[in-house]
């Protein structure tokens, strides 16, 4: 971990001489991260109980329009995300396969006035070690950019809302559940910005709609609480291979009677986060 | 167990293209859109069959080869070596026939391979490159391959040959008894034909070491393919969303023993074609 931040500062030390102007003025946008994790909670469900986790995920933005009127930017973005697990549920568990998670998701993002944004997922969620079912998911994300009226006030509140889809019982679900599952996310996420870093403070409850959060047979609504603190430094500024940073960070989970049960009758959790990321 | 697939496709997308390129967007840049260190590449092809280095994997049903490869361009100048770059890449195989969807476990996902290469440039148009690539099987349809390989490879007078060696470290594309070492020999050489790229890639594989293990033991000749594909632009160069194409061909591929007996036959064509992008 060290000795990949200590490269990426030598990277982009060595090309911020050679051209400070934007090195990628097209439609096309690059990001990716390489995350490090001690446990993998999705929307409060446990994936792991020992190991070390790790994110690799690579995502390709295309501004597909931009505008004055009431609609202000399309754009569509595809990516996959990952998980390794070295822990139970990976390389020390039943197959012996590192590669416990692999998603696949297609995003179509409308922006309007007033910092509004919508947004339409579908995700495939595959697991490459059979570690669960593959789960298919439609999500609609509502989401306001507030900073251009509060300034660093600003909160970022956005909600979300997820359905399951091609499902059968214990299978294609998030929670293994009898009935596909239905999810309701509400969530902000303030911040502040340095000229050197930046510390953003998500705070989220998620919600079952129904049938997502299952429990021999009964659905309970609340799934969890999340408080997290991600602070992200820069490395070297924007150069010819983009701009990169590294980031760390803590979260707290608060979980419900399911989750709390799929965490092995623990009521919280808490995950700590070091991780590389760009942006091009 | 793809490598051999990726050598001329590249390109990504399909239901994007459509939008992008034909949408109000599709205006160009004054200049180049990505002057920068960092070059995608990305291609979704589909199949009639997939061999791997002459290996058969599957001809039944359809076969689909979506690929992403991302380059950093860590130096580029004159000199002795006059670029070096860092790729990062993966490959995949879904197939809808028995190897997949329609297969014991009904996944689609056969093989996914991840790489990472480094390569130098040389003087001559000569390029030298060392790669370690890991060939999974997210189906479970094969355990796992790791593999490093060397290239080398040159563009002058447009005929792109090149020789690759390849080890494996663990795992064995054949399912054989050791650990193998590989030889290819190609070229592709192309012609700009009014805006079309035509390319005729012709290749042998020959095993060094345990690559071809059939009931007598390890056969030297893998396979010998000969080609033709044909490649068309969709944008321009100063398109701000990167250079897109469709491209078609076929192979002609002649096995080996020990390949033509898992095949079942000693020859095979392989009709293929997608779309591209090179942003």
């Amino acid at each position: 971990m060290v000795a990949t931040a200590a490269l990426m500062v030598t990277l982009a030390g060595r090309q911020v001489c050679a051209q400070e102007a934007d090195p990628n003025p097209g439609a096309l946008t690059m990001t990716g991260n390489v995350d490090f994790l001690n446990r993998y909670m999705f929307r409060g469900i446990r994936q792991n109980s020992t190991g070390v986790v790790i994110w690799p995920s690579f995502d390709l933005g295309i501004a597909a329009f931009s505008g004055t009127g009431g609609l202000k930017s399309t754009t569509i973005n595809v990516g996959t995300w990952n998980s390794l697990h070295t822990g139970d549920t990976g390389q020390e568990g039943p197959s012996g396969k590192l590669w416990y998670e692999s998603d696949f998701y297609a995003t179509l993002g409308l922006g309007f006035g007033g910092g509004v944004s919508l947004g339409t997922t579908y995700t495939a969620y595959t697991s490459p070690n059979n570690g669960f079912t593959t789960v298919k998911e439609i999500m609609f994300k509502l989401g306001v950019d507030d900073s251009g009226k509060l300034g660093k006030a600003a909160v970022k509140p956005y909600v979300i809302y997820a359905f399951e889809i091609d499902t059968a019982p214990g299978t294609g679900q998030a929670d293994g559940g009898a009935n596909a599952g239905k999810y309701l996310e509400l969530g902000v996420s303030p911040g502040y910005s340095h000229s050197k870093f930046s510390l953003a403070v998500p705070i989220k409850v998620g919600l079952s709609a129904g049938d997502y959060y299952e429990l021999a047979g009964t659905d309970h609504k609340f799934g969890y609480l999340s408080i997290a603190g991600i602070v992200t430094v820069p490395l070297g500024g924007t150069t010819n291979l983009g701009a990169w940073n590294v980031h760390f960070g803590g979260e707290y989970q608060q979980l419900g009677d399911t989750t709390k049960s799929f965490n092995g009758g623990e009521g919280s959790q808490f995950i700590g986060s070091v991780g590389v990321g760009f942006s091009y | 167990m793809g490598g051999s697939a990726r050598t001329w496709r590249v390109a990504a997308m399909v239901c994007a293209t459509g939008l992008l390129l034909n949408g109000p967007v599709a205006a160009q840049t004054s200049g180049d859109p990505n002057p920068g260190a960092i070059t995608l590449t990305g291609s979704m092809d589909v199949s009639n069959a997939y061999l791997f280095r002459g290996i058969p994997q599957d001809d039944t049903g359809l076969i689909l080869w979506p690929a992403a490869d991302l380059g950093l361009m860590l130096k580029s100048g004159s000199g002795t070596v006059r670029s070096i770059t860092v790729n990062v890449g993966m490959w995949n195989s879904l197939h809808t026939g028995i190897t997949g969807a329609d297969g014991p476990n009904g996944k689609l996902w056969y093989e996914s391979d991840f790489w990472t290469s480094v390569g130098v440039g040389l003087p001559g148009h000569v390029n030298v490159s060392a790669t370690y690539t890991a060939y999974t099987s997210p189906n479970g349809a094969f355990p796992s391959v790791k593999e490093v390989s060397l290239r080398a490879s040159s563009g002058v007078r447009g005929t792109n040959a090149y020789a690759l060696v390849a080890f494996e470290l663990e795992g064995q594309a054949d399912g054989g008894a050791v650990e193998g070492r590989y030889l290819e020999l190609g070229a592709a050489p192309s012609l700009g034909l009014g805006g079309l790229t035509v390319a005729v890639p012709v290749k042998v594989g020959l095993s060094l070491d345990g690559y071809y293990e059939g009931l007598r033991g390890d056969e030297r000749f893998g396979f010998f393919s000969v080609g033709g594909s044909v490649t068309v632009p969709l944008s321009n160069e100063r398109s701000r969303f990167g250079r897109w194409n469709v491209h078609g061909g076929a192979d002609y591929v002649r096995l080996g023993d020990s390949n033509a007996l898992r095949l079942g036959e000693n020859t095979k064509v392989i009709i293929s074609g997608g779309l591209g992008l090179s942003y």
